[in-house]
């Protein structure tokens, strides 16, 4: 019976997309800090850029934004918070600076694209940068 | 068989198309946008690349199962094939057109600033409730905050500003407000950023970091010789002038700097008026701060600062003017753990109309420890404060006194925090009374 055999692979296979959409995403297992080609930025100065005590690398004013995708990967092993710390820091950091905390992107492929357009734009993706931009490390 | 995989397909497509619409609807563009909706946002865009890539292996797994289901039976004619392969050419090629409009939508979400989602609006509120009025003591019970509103909007590269509105209700119950802090700024470089405006006096830790804002605070209300201006403060929380401020990596750590000059202030019915609109005398305060963060290592969080302020101070209605020189030091200890302060002034005065010079001291010192279900805090405040200094004598708050206060805070969420603070107070000259206070506070940010 080639339909119900078909049809209990599809249900199989059915069965298996949806709980692959219903399951969380598992932690990326390396992060890669890449920023726009015109940045020159040390790994050990990632975390300053992002907390938004190092605002420029020589001449060029350093945009950072976030890959929400890949956020609790990096806040944890770059930045050495959490997500909530990450949002209080901000919130006293624009408070009493004026800064702006990062804008935030929801994907490798908006990221990427972000720093690719924005001069000074430095973000994180969980897939290996391709060529074109400044690859500041991998975590 | 196709009929299924039509209708696998309606649905995945149906699927992909709700969770497209939710993604496009809820795109967000600013880190301080709600968290939730964030990570509500990112695990949609998840289960949208997921879905994705189900929807790709069931259509190659169709594929494959079709053409096996092809190979079992005789070949229909070739008017019968044509709706059969439609369907799945038409679906490929709904498929892939969506991919390129998320592709499109990623890319436009990519170059979109936050300069076209408006100016962002942050405050602070709280309200509370004590024995007596945490500024006022004379009044007791219920009691409204602060409301207070800052922007900082995105200008440029380099130029910044920030702007602050605060309303609070005075001991006569009336509402004021107040233009705490209006700035616009020039960004050189990590090292040194120049502000003008009024902006918050940069002394100590407390000011700067710790101004407005009850929700920033794990105490409940600042020391009371530290008090804003219109609050019985003795030292001037605000200026207007010029600031320049910035850090460099030394060592292990930074160095943080200011340096500043403004109109000087004057008292107004026995408070310090910071002279928004201009010097009436031609006075200016000037003064600088100097520290050293450490970074890493068994005192990372640790900053040691020293600062210093000069001011020619008049009384409007008697007319004496004082050399005021203000000089103290500063220790911070701010970790996961723990947020303990400390800070010291000493005044060297001078009254220029034949009072002759006079040396007060003020001080305070703050442990705090941040467990796991709150942050219980203690604090001790000591100002002597001479009464035959015109300075001390003409402000409301000049008194001399002793404070002790036992608290915490309970963060009731994110943006919500509860704290309960007793205290007791004994004044020492001026009015030489003790009392003790029981105050609830619950404060938000948002």
């Amino acid at each position: 019976m080639p339909f119900g055999s078909n049809s209990a692979l599809l249900g199989v296979a059915l069965l298996g997309a949806a709980l692959s959409i219903c399951s969380s995403a598992a932690l990326p297992n390396d992060l890669y800090v890449v920023c726009n080609a015109n940045v020159i930025l040390q790994p050990s100065e990632v975390r300053d850029v992002f907390i938004g005590e190092k605002s420029f690398a020589g001449t060029v004013r350093l945009t950072p934004a976030d890959n929400l995708s890949a956020q609790t990967a990096f806040l944890g092993r770059v930045v050495k918070v959490t997500a909530d710390k990450y949002t209080s820091l901000w919130t006293k950091k624009s408070f009493r600076d004026g800064a702006n905390p990062p804008p935030v992107k929801l994907s490798d492929a908006e990221a990427l694209a972000y720093i690719r357009q924005t001069p000074g734009a430095c973000s994180y993706l969980q897939s290996p940068p391709p060529v074109g931009v400044t690859v500041v490390g991998k975590f | 068989m196709r009929h299924i995989v039509r209708t696998s397909a309606r649905y995945c497509l149906l699927t992909l198309g709700l969770i497209a619409a939710a993604a496009i609807s809820a795109s967000p563009g600013h880190a301080s946008a709600d968290t939730d909706q964030s990570k509500a946002l990112a695990q949609l865009q998840r289960k949208l690349d997921q879905s994705l890539e189900a929807i790709q292996a069931l259509t190659e797994r169709v594929h494959e199962l079709e053409a096996k289901q092809a190979g079992n039976v005789q070949a229909p004619s070739a008017a019968a094939q044509l709706p059969a392969v439609n369907p799945i050419v038409s679906d490929r090629a709904r498929l892939e057109a969506t991919e390129q409009k998320l592709e499109q939508l990623e890319k436009a979400n990519a170059s979109r600033n936050a300069d076209d989602t408006g100016l962002p609006l942050h405050g602070f509120a709280d309200v509370g409730v004590g024995t007596r009025n945490p500024i006022n003591p004379g009044l007791k019970g219920f009691n409204v905050g602060n409301l207070d509103f800052y922007m900082t909007p995105r200008l440029g590269d380099r130029t910044r500003a920030l702007f602050e509105l605060n309303t609070e209700v005075g001991s006569d119950g009336a509402v004021g407000v107040d233009l705490e802090r209006a700035q616009i700024g020039y960004q050189f470089s990590d090292a040194a950023t120049v502000w003008m405006g009024r902006y918050h006096t940069p002394y100590g830790y407390l000011n700067t970091a710790l101004h407005h804002g009850a929700w920033i605070n794990n105490s409940l209300r600042r020391p009371k010789f530290l008090q804003f201006e219109d609050n019985g403060g003795v030292v001037p929380a605000h200026t207007v002038g010029l600031w320049i401020t910035g850090s460099r990596h030394v060592g292990s750590g930074r160095v943080l700097y200011d340096v500043y000059a403004g109109n000087s202030q004057r008292i107004v019915n026995g408070a310090l008026d910071m002279q928004n609109a201009g010097s009436s005398h031609e006075n200016l305060i000037a003064g600088g701060r100097y520290a050293y963060q450490f970074n890493g290592g068994d005192i990372d969080g640790l900053t040691l600062g020293v600062h210093a302020f000069s001011a020619r101070i008049a009384e409007t209605v008697s007319a004496n003017a004082t050399r005021v020189l203000s000089y103290g030091g500063f220790a911070v200890y701010d970790t996961d753990q723990w947020e303990n302060v400390a800070e010291i002034y000493l005044f060297d005065n001078e009254n220029l109309h034949g009072g002759g010079a006079h040396r007060s001291t003020a001080g305070f010192a703050q442990l705090g420890y941040r467990a796991t279900w709150g942050v219980p805090y203690a604090r001790y405040e000591r100002a002597a404060l001479s009464q035959s200094d015109y300075y001390f004598a003409a402000l409301e708050g000049g008194s001399s006194y002793h404070r002790v206060a036992l608290g915490v805070r309970f963060d009731v969420d994110l943006k919500a925090a509860l704290k309960l603070e007793l205290a007791n107070t004994r004044l020492t000259d001026r009015n030489r009374d003790q009392y003790g206070e029981g105050l609830v506070q619950y404060a938000i940010r948002f």
